[in-house]
This record gives structure tokens, C-alpha cells and sequence, in this order.
């Protein structure tokens, strides 16, 4: 308990160091949005606990979002204040997660016709930003449907995988998911639902045949998916070979690099970075951004936050009796970590760019509301303390 | 069920262990920071940076502001070579490149560059095509290293088209990357390595008529010149061809040895890059040791390497690193002091002091006679280097004054013709001005003092 209260102290006075910054040197006038933070994160700190709940989490979620708050204001104060509203929002999403016994709903057809339901909305009447159809608008309000269908998706997952009622039912909603996100161009999701499923179906059972079945699957599924999306066949030559294309597919990889490399060890200093040039740098590079401004010491630190989470969730998990809620909160865990995983791999050039956020960093809404209410879900399962 | 778990944790965390890896990777190793599409390289184009001094605190290259930007402004043209050049389209060359991350912290770099020797040096070689290079023998520090013909850093907009047409490639550092044939210019070391293996004594004689025959070949002096009954000193003064065969011939394969420790044929452990020459592994035949003997052959070398000779002969046998940079100064009073390294004693000092009579000799009857070398106890030896084609390279390397040498030289003029006519009054000329300088400065320095 104390190393608890220890980490708060730590954190607290670093967070003062920062606001102060804004405030005195900057002239800043949206200070009052990360002292709101703080003090949100330290009331459901404590409503968390009060509830009986596993809370450790949330500490370390607090830097995340704090730190990403930072780096959108120094980016443009409009995307920080945008995204300090959104961070609200989540809140509230995370005590419904928390408190609404979502995960003990038992109704495989409920979260398999939401999902699917959001993702043909999409299909229908959605917008199309940057190759894929992925926005759903309703008057000025825009939000990407994938992000909360992933995890109704994963509800239904989890428990059918467990209780095996109708695996055939259960393989005809996957190929519809996938079919629709095809259908929308939108493969980055796609490959994290894929995955996250084959992580989550090998847990449950594990079989050599089944890896190879899944293994052959990517394969097939990735040649065919080159033979229907050109876009696809110009992210992998960006992949590949980005020196070639300097200016054109390769330049955001590159640029991502650069500012890595020229960030070095200890970083150039917050607001010293030469971030303009990065494209999508309040998205999917704001960890290319924090890696120029605060070194490779700020990047590790941000990689022990996520694997530290992940050490959170998987001894929560440990507890937690019943078979069904277990798996639903292991596909929560998969589709968390392995997202990070495709997002910072894209960036460090392990694998293609795959354009998705970088869960409690990156700019959206969306991504933060799903977050937190899979953060909550997960709390939920936690054995309550009396 | 919890082992599984466990599975599910170790596959997450080794996710996230290749990923710090890759990080330290790219954040710290891979060679970004200086890429053509990297913008913030072209940014730093325009920050200030340090200063770069001569020996005595003469600015050789500064930063200075024109629209808020900084532009490289370079004191002399000459030193192009060596200070390089700084500029956000043609890149970064010499110690500008080299001292990059110093520089660009702002941090002053003093060298050991003398930026009135270095004018003397280059006004001396004028037009010609060649290099010199002028060392400080005691401890190895250069003072001034010229190639001709050189770019304009401060001209690199106006000019840059012509530099790349000129066929007689100013970029081309000749003091360190021209690689030629020493010729005679090598006599000293095959001396020196007679000496050494005890072959050679004073009162022996030669009788030289001029024309050595080996098996069916022949090896002959300059013009054919008979020298009559010599004796080694004088073989060297006069430069006889036909007795540095005989030795060579003698040595066989050792004399290939004393090339090495002369550090032929290695690159020379210095801060600017530098071309390692070429000596063959093994004498193939009598001839072909005959020819190594006299400089010619498969034998290749820079002026730099050949200004080392100069020098360690000068510093009683001892090779001294060359050193250019002296000093870097800046942040928290932080200094950088390169102090002078010993590489080694290459040959022993009775060996030297023959040579430097041999050699002094040469500057009062021999190839490099001279009037004022005489007078400034200049001790040199001259090399006509024949190239096959087009006219041969002339070299003079030296020291002065003699008995307590101060200045070690190497010149070498590209197809220039004969070490003797063409080289050797280029050498003397710039000891000559260069003890002249000095001479005036201590004077000043004593009068100073005085007052």
C-alpha cells in the first residue's frame, strides 16, 4: 500500500512541475483542464476503492492521459481541450463499464447484432477520412463505430468461446465482422480483431492444428487483401522499402524515425522537438512526438506504464472464478496490448502502418471512451474486497 | 487456468521487451540524424555554431547573422581541406564534419593550425598542382596542410558548378588522399634502414658510373650521370640511384619492413581521413627490389606519410601522431586537450643523425642546393617521381634548421617535373619565410615584453 501512495506522491509533484510550466512560462490559459484531470482521476481513485474495487490502475492510467494532454496542447490547445472533454465523457463510460454488470449479461445475440448493427451503420451512413469509411457523424458529432463494436464483439466472443453454444453462429458473425470492416477498407481494426481472436481462442484451448488453421488464415487473408486493396500494397511498399519513397508513402514512416532518432536519450525538451513535419502527429504518431521531446527515457517510461497494466490486468484476471468472465476480460486485455503492440510496431517499423490510436495517448474520443469502459468492465471482475 | 495466465503475461511482456529494444535502436544507434530527408538537418543549416581558431586565436571559420540566419563565413580559402566547409546544400566536409556534435553545441575548436604558415605554404605552391604539409617535429602538431588546387567555402554558391567541372578536382584533398610515387624522396628511409642492419658505414665507398645492371635490366641515375668513387653520404646528397639499389637489392625484404614502421602503406591514425598509400607484400626479384629502393615500383604514398618522415627523421627517430586539433573548449568550462603521443622510435637515433648529414649535404652540393638552404641549415632530400606518362611528380622533403629542428615540409608538385627545379625552391622558399616569420615574432614578442 505505501509503494502506492509513494507512486501518487511521485507523480504529483511531476504533474505540479508541468502545470506550473504551462502556467507561468506558457501563459496558459486552459490550466484548469489537467488540475481537472488530476482531481478526476484522484476521485475515482478513491470512489473506485470505496466501491471495493481493485483501483491501481487507475494511477497509472492518469499519467497516460495527463501526458497526453500535455503533448495535444503543445501540438494545437484546441485538440488538448478537445480531448479533456472527451476524457469526461470517458468517465462516465468507465463507472457505467464499473457498475452496469455488463459482462454477466448473458445474450450472445444482443452483443453480436450491436456490434455488427454499429458496423453496417457505419457501412451505410458513414464518412470517409483517410482511406476508410470508419466515421459515423450524427449533426457536428463524429465517432468511430469500430471502437466500441470491437469490444461488444469481444463480450459476445469470450463467453461463446468458453460455453461453445453455437461455435458455427459464433464463426458466421466473425466472417460478417470481417466481411463489413473489408467493406470499409478499414484493416487495421480488422487485424487487431483477428488477432486478438486467435490469442483469445488459443487460451481457451490450446492446439497445434488450431495455430496452424490461424496461421493459414493470415496468410491466405493477407495475399487476398492485397489482390482487393491497392491502398494495402502501398502501405506494405512503405514498409518495406520507405528510402524509396521519400516523399510520398515512405515520408510519415520517415519522419516518425527521425523524430525518434533526434530525440536521442534524454529527448530535445518539451516544445523543442521540430514536431510540425510529422503528419498525423496528434494520432498515430503523438508517440513519435513524445518520443523527440522526451527521449528514449520518456518512451521506456511509457512502455513499463502499458506492461505494468498489463501486469494489473492479468493478476486481477488470476481472481476472478468464473470461466466466461475471465475470457471476456482476457479479450479486453489482447485487444488493449495488442493494439499498442500494432500501433508502436507500425511506428518502429516491425510491421506495416496500420493507423489506429495508441489506447489513453493518442487524439480521440472514441478510442478513450472504449477504453475506459473496458478499463471499468475489468475493474468490475475484480474480486471485491470487503 | 492460472498457468495459462501466466503464458497469456510472459507473450504481452515480450511483446513490450522487443519493443524497448527497437527503441533503443532507433532512439539512440541508427544513423538518422544526418539523412537528406531529415528537415531537422536542414534546420541545423542555419543555427549558429562554435568557432573554429588557428594557434594562436586567429578565427579560421565563424557563424556569422544575416537575416536571422547564420552563415559560415571561412577566414582563408586554403584551409578548405582541412576546416571543411558548412554549407545546407553541398553538406559537410573536414573538421566541420568531423567536430559536428561539438559544433553544433557551440563549443570552440582550437587547432594547431598556423594561419600565417598556412598562407606562407600557400602562396609558395601558387598555382601549381600538389600539396604541402608542415609539421611541428617535437610533438607532431601541424601547422599548416595545403592542396592545390582547393574550393572557396565562402563561394561554394558562386562556384560550385565550375569546382565540378575543373578536371583538376579541387575537392580531392592531395595532402591526404594523393597517392604518388616518392621517388628519391625515399633515400632517407632505405638509408636509415641500411644503416640499422649495419650494411652501410661511413668511410665506404661506391663507384658509381651511372648505369646498375640487373640481370637484363638496367637501373640508372637521373640523366645517366656517372658520380664516380662516392661514398654514402654523398650516394644520397646526389641522389645515386645506382648505389640505393644496391642497398635495397641488400635489404631484400626488410626494407619493406622499415616502409611499415614508417607507417606506409597503414592509414595514419589522425583525425581527418586519410589514404593508407600502398606497399607490396614482397620483393619479387632483384629488380623489383631495386626499384622499391629507389622510390618508384608498386610504391605509393601520401604527403602527409611523407611529412611524418620528414618529421620523425627531424625528431630523432621518433614518429609522433600528428595532431591538428588541439583544444575544444565550451559548456561548463569543459576542455578537451589532445596532448602529443609518442607512436614509437622507427629508428634509432645515431641512424637519424647520419641521415640528417646525408640530408644536409644534399641543400649545400647535392639535389636540393640551395643558397638560403644552406644559409637556414636546411636538411632535405629531393624526389622525381616518373609516372609513365605526362611529366614526373617533384617532391622535396626536410626540416630546418637542422641541428634543432623547429619545421618538418613535404612538397609535392604534381607533374610538376624535377624534385630538384621545381620542388626544392618551393620548400626552401616557405622555410625560409616560415623561420623568417618566426624570427619577428619573437622579436616582437621580446620588445613586447620589454616595454
Amino acid at each position: 500500500m505505501s509503494s502506492l501512495y509513494r507512486t501518487w506522491l511521485e507523480f504529483t509533484v511531476w504533474f505540479v512541475c508541468i502545470v506550473f510550466w504551462l502556467f507561468i512560462v506558457q501563459g496558459l490559459s486552459e490550466w484548469w483542464q489537467p488540475v481537472t484531470l488530476w482531481f478526476t482521476f484522484l476521485l475515482i481513485y478513491f470512489i473506485t476503492k470505496k466501491l471495493g474495487h481493485e483501483a491501481h490502475a487507475i494511477p497509472f492510467v492518469a499519467i497516460l492521459v495527463l501526458v497526453s494532454w500535455v503533448f495535444l496542447y503543445r501540438l494545437n490547445p484546441n485538440w488538448a481541450t478537445s480531448q479533456f472533454w472527451g476524457t469526461l465523457v470517458s468517465v462516465i463510460a468507465y463507472f457505467a463499464g464499473l457498475s452496469g454488470r455488463f459482462t454477466c449479461f448473458d445474450s450472445p445475440w444482443f452483443w453480436s447484432s450491436s456490434s455488427l448493427t454499429l458496423l453496417v451503420l457505419t457501412l451505410l451512413f458513414g464518412v470517409r477520412i483517410g482511406g476508410a469509411k470508419a466515421w459515423l457523424a450524427v449533426g457536428t458529432f463524429r465517432f468511430q463505430p469500430i471502437e466500441l463494436a470491437r469490444v461488444l464483439l469481444f463480450i459476445f466472443l469470450g463467453r461463446e468461446l468458453v460455453e461453445k453454444r453455437q461455435p458455427k453462429g459464433m464463426y458466421a458473425i466473425l466472417i460478417a465482422f470481417f466481411l463489413v470492416l473489408a467493406l470499409q477498407k478499414d484493416l487495421g481494426p480488422a487485424l487487431l480483431v483477428f488477432l486478438s481472436f486467435c490469442s483469445l481462442s488459443l487460451y481457451v484451448s490450446f492446439s497445434w492444428a488450431k495455430l496452424g488453421i490461424y496461421v493459414g488464415i493470415a496468410f491466405s487473408g493477407f495475399f487476398s487483401s492485397l489482390l482487393f486493396f491497392p491502398h494495402m500494397l502501398n502501405r506494405i511498399e512503405a514498409w518495406l522499402r520507405p528510402w524509396k519513397f521519400l516523399d510520398s508513402k515512405g515520408y510519415q514512416i520517415l519522419q516518425g524515425l527521425f523524430a525518434l532518432r533526434a530525440g536521442g536519450l534524454i529527448g530535445s525538451g518539451l516544445g523543442a522537438g521540430m514536431v510540425q513535419v510529422i503528419p498525423e502527429a496528434h494520432t498515430d504518431y503523438l508517440f513519435a512526438v513524445i518520443g523527440e521531446e522526451f527521449g528514449l527515457l520518456g518512451t521506456w517510461a511509457l512502455i513499463l506504464i502499458y506492461a505494468t497494466l498489463a501486469f494489473w490486468g492479468i493478476k486481477l484476471l488470476r481472481g476472478v472464478d468464473d470461466d466466461a468472465q475471465r475470457t471476456i476480460g482476457l479479450g479486453f486485455v489482447f485487444l488493449f496490448h495488442i493494439q499498442i503492440f500494432m500501433v508502436i510496431g507500425g511506428i518502429l517499423r516491425f510491421l506495416p502502418f496500420t493507423g489506429m490510436t495508441l489506447p489513453f495517448l493518442s487524439f480521440g474520443s472514441t478510442s478513450l471512451v472504449a477504453q475506459f469502459w473496458m478499463l471499468g468492465m475489468l475493474t468490475s471482475m475484480g474480486r471485491k474486497s470487503s | 487456468m492460472t498457468s495459462k495466465l501466466r503464458k497469456c503475461f510472459v507473450g504481452i511482456l515480450l511483446g513490450y521487451g522487443i519493443i524497448l529494444v527497437g527503441l533503443l535502436y532507433w532512439q539512440t544507434y541508427a544513423d538518422l540524424n544526418k539523412h537528406s530527408a531529415n528537415p531537422r538537418y536542414y534546420q541545423m543549416f542555419q543555427a549558429e555554431r562554435g568557432t573554429i581558431f588557428d594557434r594562436h586565436g586567429e578565427t579560421l571559420a565563424k557563424s556569422v547573422e544575416i537575416d536571422d540566419k547564420y552563415v559560415r563565413e571561412y577566414a582563408v580559402a586554403s584551409l578548405s581541406h582541412v576546416v571543411g566547409y558548412f554549407h545546407q546544400r553541398y553538406g559537410i566536409t573536414g573538421l566541420e564534419n568531423v567536430l559536428h556534435d561539438e559544433l553544433i553545441r557551440g563549443r570552440q575548436i582550437y587547432t594547431t593550425i598556423d594561419l600565417q604558415i598556412q598562407k606562407i605554404a600557400q602562396e609558395c605552391l601558387g598555382s601549381n598542382i600538389g600539396a604541402v604539409v608542415v609539421f611541428e617535429p617535437s610533438n607532431g602538431e601541424i601547422l599548416a596542410l595545403v592542396s592545390s588546387p582547393f574550393v572557396d567555402g565562402n563561394l561554394l554558391d558562386k562556384n560550385w558548378s565550375n569546382y565540378l567541372e575543373d578536371m583538376r578536382s579541387p575537392f580531392l584533398n592531395r595532402a591526404t588522399h594523393g597517392l604518388y610515387p616518392p621517388g628519391s624522396a625515399i633515400k632517407p628511409v632505405v638509408y636509415g634502414a641500411a644503416f640499422r642492419e649495419g650494411i652501410i658505414d661511413e668511410n665506404q665507398t661506391w663507384n658509381d658510373s651511372g648505369v646498375l645492371a640487373i640481370g637484363d635490366r638496367t637501373i640508372s641515375n637521373f640523366g645517366n650521370r656517372n658520380l664516380g668513387k662516392i661514398n654514402i653520404d654523398e650516394a644520397l646528397a646526389y641522389s645515386s640511384n645506382v648505389v640505393f639499389a644496391q642497398l635495397a637489392i641488400e635489404l631484400d625484404n626488410s626494407l619493406l619492413d622499415y616502409y611499415r614502421s614508417f607507417n606506409l602503406g597503414n592509414k595514419v591514425d589522425f583525425i581527418l581521413n586519410n589514404q593508407s598509400g600502398y606497399v607490396p607484400e614482397i620483393v619479387h626479384s632483384q629488380y623489383d627490389a631495386a626499384l622499391l629502393g629507389i622510390g618508384q615500383g608498386d610504391l605509393l604514398v601520401t604527403p602527409l606519410q611523407m611529412a611524418m618522415i620528414a618529421s620523425t627523421i627531424a625528431n630523432h627517430g621518433i614518429m609522433m601522431k600528428p595532431i591538428i586539433v588541439k583544444e575544444i573548449r565550451g559548456g561548463l568550462q569543459m576542455r578537451k586537450i589532445a596532448r602529443s603521443e609518442e607512436l614509437g622510435t622507427v629508428l634509432p637515433e645515431e641512424a637519424t643523425r647520419a641521415i640528417r648529414r646525408a640530408m644536409e649535404l644534399a641543400t649545400l652540393d647535392g639535389t636540393a642546393r640551395s643558397d638560403a638552404g644552406a644559409k637556414l641549415h636546411i636538411a632535405a632530400k629531393t624526389g622525381t617521381a616518373q609516372t609513365g606518362k605526362g611529366k614526373d611528380h617533384a617532391w622535396f622533403m626536410g626540416f630546418a634548421p637542422s641541428r634543432s629542428p623547429r619545421f618538418a615540409i613535404a612538397v609535392v608538385v604534381e607533374h610538376g617535373g624535377t624534385g630538384a627545379t621545381v620542388a626544392t625552391p618551393i620548400g626552401t622558399d616557405i622555410i625560409a619565410k616560415i623561420l623568417e616569420l618566426v624570427t619577428e615574432r619573437e622579436r616582437y614578442k621580446v620588445s613586447d615584453h620589454d616595454w
